[in-house]
């Protein structure tokens, strides 16, 4: 144990750097853009500041983003850690969404059955979005990157398409006004304080959370899929059957995507507006990302993640800087944190020569 | 004493490994000079540093008696050093002239290039060097033997004075070292000097004028070969006394227990690359499978384990059909791999060594739960692999690629035989690794046997096949030509079978 914390510390001691950097750069750019349109720096990262943190209903509110960055977050840890890239986690979010949503209006049950049955119906949206993907990815070859970023497209606009039929014609056909009827109240998580947005949501998060650090640390599976993410020959090698195992993580990775566009209608929306989400499921993935696909690590970051991400809609509304910036920030942070520095730096020869050598020849002999 | 190269108190550090440790050494001109020591002592860093592509942290190089500084391979070549790589740096697409004057052109009316004074060049030097390769053929077409002379032409082509052969030897039969050694002799007695790498002890005895010998990064002694034996050698080498050739203890050989008919397995490229293979091993035996590199070897043992789907055939085992199962059967039935890859497939260097260590027993011997994983248990079978199998690691929680080659390869062997398996396919169990750890896994291989267990080796060096097999078959273009008894068997004859019988064994 003992040597399992020294060869830590030192990388640990590296990526603390490399992220404290990397935050004091991303708030120097933001600084410069934010300078740009015309509006004081301080002055916005202070309505961020408050408009996430200072008082009961931001911190209401960042609870709200928080719950859906944290879900989505789970779903792209799990396809990632066993080496598929799922990056349809936005259009996997949308058809669990909508299906989730016409089922909460559509089919009244008491609400201790409505509840986990809308649930089901929005992971099951998802499931159903990844299934041609995933078929296409194991029989065919073909890279689930390109099919699944595809068929975000279709989701987002069969979904827009689909709730227009169910209102019929007549409606406006704005995006904001595209919506389904409203769900039932058996269908709609509690709020956790009277009138904000922040659900029992929260908590279905923190649940998946909690059953993916368990599936990883403390089962056979767990240890299957990551052996399969990190090395599939030798998880073939080894009698796990890595075919099945592929099929599953991908399903299961849309499945919670799904029922993160669940949460969303049966908690903040209580039904499914056409375009609702704000790049939710890309959040996930650069969350994920960050946290080096850790369950814990994610939790963290998602906490983060959802903060910014109500900081920067309070400093739209209190500032003239567009919300738009904090997601570039967003965005340029994912590039500091994945990006390999000493390589870069190597490159660009500012590295003495010397130790440059000593790189290329880690290996003796 | 006229020294070509001296190198004097070279120190190299990486991190915090010290490669090369204030080695001093004189290198007389025209002679073949042997520098011999395990994995990880240093030889290659040295000899990069001779050729310019490190350099040293402390110590000089003195070519022809003046201090010379290298910044690059070709600070290196232009000072008449030249090195052939272990893994050749050709162009499988490119011609034989265009891969020798590759970089150091000829050029006509300052920009078109001159082939045909490049092409009389290297005829020149063929023919001084008594080489004989076609010049205009593809590289790809030429067996591994001629593109080695195609390396060493290119390195005299650079106008080399000395050349350093980096483990020439490892990918040729006994013929083709034998054509090696008289090029060698050859190239000596025209005034060239050769820098001789290598970790066999035989052929440096048979062929050096000198051996220096590294340990640690240190030289551990400089003899000439009619000083010592291979005794001597071993334990300036290792630092003790090694024993290579195991007594082969006597053992119960019966009925059969493995067998494969006929069966005819594609390779990447769809063709076929093992036609119609039989055979069968019977308890208790280890059966060899000799043959040079990509006669079919990694098509047929993949077929065996299951990860690869084979075209016509049955493969038997203890009576089942296992023709075309997947791996966790073959496991279940009693089957355990040590694949060579021991990287790519062996192993997954990113996990820690806990996890490399469970992978298999976890589905077979695991039992307590089929959900949970007993974190527990998984550390005591780890801790018990790495101590019976001398496994030199920081901790079992560190990431594998911690490891050295020969350490991972003790893990993986480790991995398999602490499993109760009946039938052991082991490829190449100590390619790249040290005699020490050579010693070991022979002596575990053969105990198996011993112990009533049944092999199936595959390996590319025929010293191993002989020590440890007691059948042993010989591929060739995906054909098994025979099947001998390796008491009634030689190198020449299995290094005449291994190139079908084409190359006559004495010219």
């Amino acid at each position: 144990m003992m040597n399992k914390i020294v060869i830590a510390t030192d990388e640990y001691r590296k990526e603390v750097i490399k992220h404290l950097t990397s935050i004091a750069l991303v708030m120097l750019v933001g600084a410069i853009l934010i300078h740009l349109q015309g509006e004081s720096p301080l002055k916005a990262f202070q309505a961020i500041f408050q408009g996430a943190l200072v008082g009961k209903p931001s911190i209401a509110r960042s609870l709200r983003w928080i719950t859906p960055c944290i879900i989505a977050g789970t779903a792209a840890v799990i396809s990632n850690k066993s080496g598929i890239f799922n990056l349809g986690i936005e259009g996997q979010i949308y058809m669990g969404a909508f299906l989730a949503a016409v089922f909460g209006y559509a089919v009244p049950l008491p609400r201790l059955l409505h509840i986990p049955a809308t649930i089901l119906v929005g992971g099951i949206g998802g499931v159903i979005l990844a299934l041609i993907p995933a078929v296409l990815r194991l029989y065919y070859g073909i890279n689930e990157m390109i099919t699944t970023l595809m068929f975000n497209y279709v989701a987002i606009l069969f979904t827009e398409y689909m709730t227009m039929q169910l209102m019929g014609v007549g409606g406006s056909t704005a995006p904001d006004y595209v919506a389904t009827p409203p769900m039932l109240d058996s269908a709609r998580l509690t709020p956790l304080f009277p009138s904000y947005q922040a659900t029992t949501g929260f908590f279905i998060a923190l649940i998946l959370v909690g059953l993916t650090y368990f599936l990883y640390k403390y089962t056979k599976k767990g240890y299957e899929l990551k052996q399969v993410g990190e090395n599939i020959n030798f998880a073939k090698y080894g009698g796990i059957n890595a075919f099945s195992t592929y099929f599953y993580v991908f399903l299961v990775s849309a499945f919670v995507a799904g029922i993160c566009g669940a949460v969303e209608v049966m908690g903040a929306h209580g039904r499914f507006r056409a375009q609702f989400s704000s790049n939710l499921g890309w959040d996930g993935i650069m969350i994920a990302l960050i946290a080096k696909d850790s369950p814990l690590g994610m939790l963290l970051v998602a906490v983060l993640w959802g903060i910014i991400k109500n900081g920067s809609f309070a400093m739209e509304r209190t500032t003239s800087a567009n919300r738009l910036v904090v997601t570039l920030l967003q965005a340029i942070f994912v590039l500091f944190i994945t990006a390999d520095f000493e390589k870069i730096l190597s490159k660009i020869r500012l590295v003495p020569l010397q130790k440059r050598e000593g790189k290329k020849e880690g290996t003796l002999c | 004493m006229d020294n070509i190269v001296e190198l004097r108190n070279i120190t190299k550090r990486f991190a915090n490994v010290t490669a090369n440790d204030n080695i001093s050494i004189n290198i007389e001109r025209g002679t073949i000079h042997s520098i011999i020591g395990e994995n990880g002592a240093g030889k290659s860093t040295l000899m990069n540093i001779l050729s310019g592509l490190i350099r040293p942290d402390e110590g000089e190089i003195i070519i022809d008696g003046k201090e010379r500084q290298f910044f690059s391979a070709r600070d290196a070549s232009r000072a008449g050093i030249g090195m052939v790589h272990q893994e050749f740096m050709l162009y499988p697409e490119l011609t034989v002239i265009e891969n020798i004057i590759l970089g150091y052109e000829t050029i006509k009316n300052s920009m078109f290039l001159d082939i045909d004074k490049a092409k009389a060049e290297v005829k020149e030097i063929c023919q001084r060097y008594n080489f004989q390769f076609p010049l205009d053929i593809k590289m790809k077409f030429l067996p591994i033997s001629v593109q080695q002379q195609v390396e060493i032409a290119k390195v005299l082509y650079r106008g080399a004075e000395v050349i350093i052969l980096d483990e020439p030897t490892a990918v040729l039969t006994p013929q083709g070292i034998e054509g090696l050694f008289k090029a060698m002799r050859f190239l000596v007695k025209q005034g060239k000097t050769i820098i001789f790498i290598t970790h066999k002890m035989k052929e440096v005895l048979e062929i050096s004028d000198k051996i220096t010998v590294l340990k640690d990064g240190k030289v551990t002694g400089t003899v000439k070969p009619d000083e010592v034996d291979e005794h001597k050698l071993a334990s300036l080498m290792v630092g003790r006394e090694v024993i290579l050739d195991i007594p082969k203890p006597e053992k119960e050989i019966s009925d059969i227990l493995f067998h494969v008919e006929n069966l005819t397995v594609k390779g990447d490229d769809g063709l076929e690359k093992v036609k119609n293979v039989s055979f069968s091993v019977k308890k208790g035996e280890i059966f060899g499978i000799a043959g040079i590199a990509n006669n079919g070897q990694k098509e047929l043992v993949e077929a065996i384990f299951g990860l690869r789907a084979s075209q016509s055939g049955k493969i038997e085992f203890k009576g089942h059909d296992i023709t075309n199962t997947g791996p966790y059967h073959k496991r279940k039935l009693g089957i355990g791999y040590i694949p060579q890859d021991r990287i790519n497939i062996g192993s997954n260097v990113k996990g820690p060594i806990w996890e490399n260590a469970i992978m298999g027993y976890h589905l077979l011997y695991m039992k307590d739960s089929n959900v949970l994983l007993n974190h527990k248990s998984a550390y005591d079978y780890t801790n018990q692999v790495v101590s019976r199998f001398n496994v030199k690691i920081p901790s079992i929680f560190s990431p594998a690629r911690t490891l050295s080659g020969g350490n991972l390869q003790k893990l993986v062997v480790g991995r398999e035989f602490s499993q109760d398996y009946d039938f052991f396919l082991i490829e190449d169990p100590t390619r790249g690794i040290d005699i020490g750890s050579t010693e070991f896994i022979w002596k575990q291989i053969i105990g198996y046997a011993a112990k009533g267990k049944t092999v199936l080796l595959i390996s590319h060096d025929l010293n191993e096949m002989l020590a440890l097999s007691d059948r042993v078959g010989v591929l060739f273009e995906g054909r098994l030509v025979k099947v001998v008894e390796t008491a009634s068997t030689n190198e020449e004859e299995l290094g005449y079978l291994m190139t079908g019988g084409t190359m006559k064994i004495d010219e």
